[in-house]
């Protein structure tokens, strides 16, 4: 059990958010992101955080989560900032060293660039928090539908997206364990020098890649066992059901875009 | 004794939302040199358990005691390397451990670890493979070739290596063959008896452990449902059921047998071979009892 790692956790707490249907939780995301990158001034900042700020606090899963999850992006987040910031040159020069300078325009397409990834992972995560995989693979599904009119395969798109979802948390308690079990002989990463540390990564590496071949091959026996067959007519468990709470939910990201282009 | 547990307790992600008490106020002794069968229902905290004995969890609450290392909840715990060898912990299905390309190499990992040269390593995979009963010439071989008994075999060996004290076990006949799993658990228990190795066994088949074991531990829910010897297991299997878990056919047998002959006060006979003996001397003196009886009753 990894308790830093939140990607791909769903987290139920029942809300109405948890009740929507995955196409309509996917649409907005999508929506929501075209408009983070049309977005391009601080009072449309402003809005976007108040939107998701509300939006976040609707689920009743703590604001922390949400924070943890955009945590692991913090160095590139740091790093997006300084790259603009050095490298844009307009607007009025707030601060010279020599032959270089520091730009106004600079840091604030930083602050921008930072925010934007600072909504994109907050806000993303609110779809894998509400959304169990399964039912954000079938919503994935449901969305890539029309696609398949151009020869697209939505189903094996969402196959291979849902195994690797599925096999993620699989594969890290493994992991977990040959690590324990690698420490039990003597070599604990954590009471080691770094030095010692990559030759030992050797002993967790080999073990982790040898039994997730293994699952893969396993797994495709027994879907072959069951007679899988790719792109074959399914019915489904659950139905996917496009209620009111949908639509209100998919218009509520087409007036922030209004409200953002009009600003 | 080689472990002790005080009032231990260990949850799992505490402070998150997916917290989980896995062990709740457990009181446990093990006694030096001692065979001990740890049983219980799926999810009933054995693993997490044996994870405390060599300091890779440590106890959200209470005291671990192994050998001479103290771990108390929310103390800063001591070197904890030097009980690792000392304490040889083998997870379940520990082949999926084995990394090197030779089999001799992954053996000596372990002793490598804790400081020993390169041919002392080699001496003592030698000496593992042999308490294992492996062929040295298996030395040689890439791990990944040998066949799943042997592969177990070599990956305890990999363990017994480091030459520790108290060796844990977490089911360790699980998916062998039934020649394999009684070669397997002889083996163990050779090394209690004649190495003086305290053993632990985490198991699901208590039937194949009862007759060596000296204590058992039940677990139920996360907390300890019972602990004492294989006898006190004899007089009362309803425990079992209690737990979770189904009585196995010796201990049954022998109920049977006892009640039915008034056994009830001696040792247990939990091997097929002793239960048959026993009845077959039960049946002689019943005959010659009987015997004399009808002698008896013929005079008059």
């Amino acid at each position: 059990m990894n308790e830093r790692l939140l990607l791909g956790r769903s987290i139920d707490t029942g809300s109405w958010v948890h009740k929507l249907d995955p196409r309509s939780k996917i649409t907005g995301m999508l929506l929501y992101v075209a408009i983070i990158l049309l977005s391009t001034s601080w009072m449309a900042m402003g809005l976007l955080a108040v939107f998701s700020l509300l939006v976040m606090a609707t689920t009743r899963i703590p604001l922390k989560y949400f924070i943890k999850a955009a945590k692991p992006l913090r160095y590139l987040m740091l790093f997006i900032f300084i790259v603009q910031a050095l490298s844009v040159k307009s607007g009025d020069v707030l601060w010279s060293l020599g032959s270089f300078s520091l730009y106004e325009g600079g840091l604030r397409l930083g602050a921008f660039s930072v925010i934007r990834m600072l909504f994109l992972l907050t806000f993303t995560a609110l779809l894998t928090f509400t959304t169990t995989p399964g039912k954000l693979n079938q919503g994935l599904e449901g969305v890539l539908a029309p696609f398949k009119k151009l020869g697209l395969s939505p189903d094996r798109i969402t196959l291979m997206i849902s195994i690797a979802l599925r096999f993620i948390p699989t594969i890290l308690d493994e992991a977990q364990i040959i690590l324990k079990a690698q420490a039990s002989r003597g070599a604990d990463l954590k009471e080691l020098p770094l030095k010692e540390k990559a030759r030992m990564l050797v002993s967790l590496l080999v073990p982790v890649i040898a039994s997730a071949f293994r699952r893969a091959q396993d797994l495709v026996y027994s879907m072959e066992a069951r007679g899988f067959r790719m792109d074959a007519p399914r019915s489904r468990y659950h139905r996917l059901r496009w209620g009111a709470a949908d639509t209100l939910f998919v218009a509520m990201f087409i007036a922030l875009g209004i409200a953002v282009a009009l600003l | 004794m080689a472990i002790q547990l005080q009032q231990v307790s260990y949850t799992y992600a505490d402070r998150s939302m997916w917290r989980q008490t896995a062990l709740h106020g457990i009181n446990l002794n093990i006694a030096k040199g001692s065979l001990t069968g740890i049983a219980g229902a799926t999810g009933s905290g054995k693993s997490t358990l044996l994870q405390l004995f060599n300091g890779i969890l440590k106890p959200t609450e209470g005291t671990v005691q192994v050998l001479d290392v103290t771990i108390t909840a929310g103390e800063k715990s001591p070197k904890l390397l030097p009980l690792r060898r000392r304490v040889g912990l083998v997870f379940q299905f520990p082949e999926q451990q084995m990394f090197e390309d030779t089999v001799e190499k992954d053996i000596c990992f372990g002793p490598l670890n804790f400081g020993f040269t390169l041919e002392e390593a080699k001496e003592r995979a030698r000496k593992a493979m042999t308490d294992m009963g492996l062929d040295l010439a298996l030395l040689e071989r890439n791990p990944f070739r040998l066949s799943g008994g042997q592969m177990r075999k070599a990956a305890i060996a990999s363990v017994l290596a480091m030459d520790p004290d108290i060796v844990v076990l977490d089911e360790p006949t699980a998916t062998l063959d039934p020649v394999s799993r009684a070669e397997l658990i002889a083996l163990l228990e050779r090394l209690c008896r004649e190495q003086g190795r305290t053993i632990i066994i985490v198991t699901h088949r208590m039937d194949e452990l009862l007759p060596y074991a000296d204590s058992w531990a039940l677990l139920k829910g996360g907390e300890l449902a019972f602990q004492g010897s294989g006898q006190e297991l004899a007089a009362d299997p309803a425990i079992l059921e209690r737990c979770g878990l189904t009585i196995p056919q010796s201990l049954r047998y022998w109920q049977a047998v006892s009640t039915r002959f008034g056994l009830g006060t001696e040792k247990p006979l939990l091997t097929a071979e002793a239960l048959a003996e026993r009845i077959a001397a039960v049946l002689e003196e019943r005959k010659n009892a009987a015997g004399t009886e009808e002698m008896g009753s013929g005079h008059e």
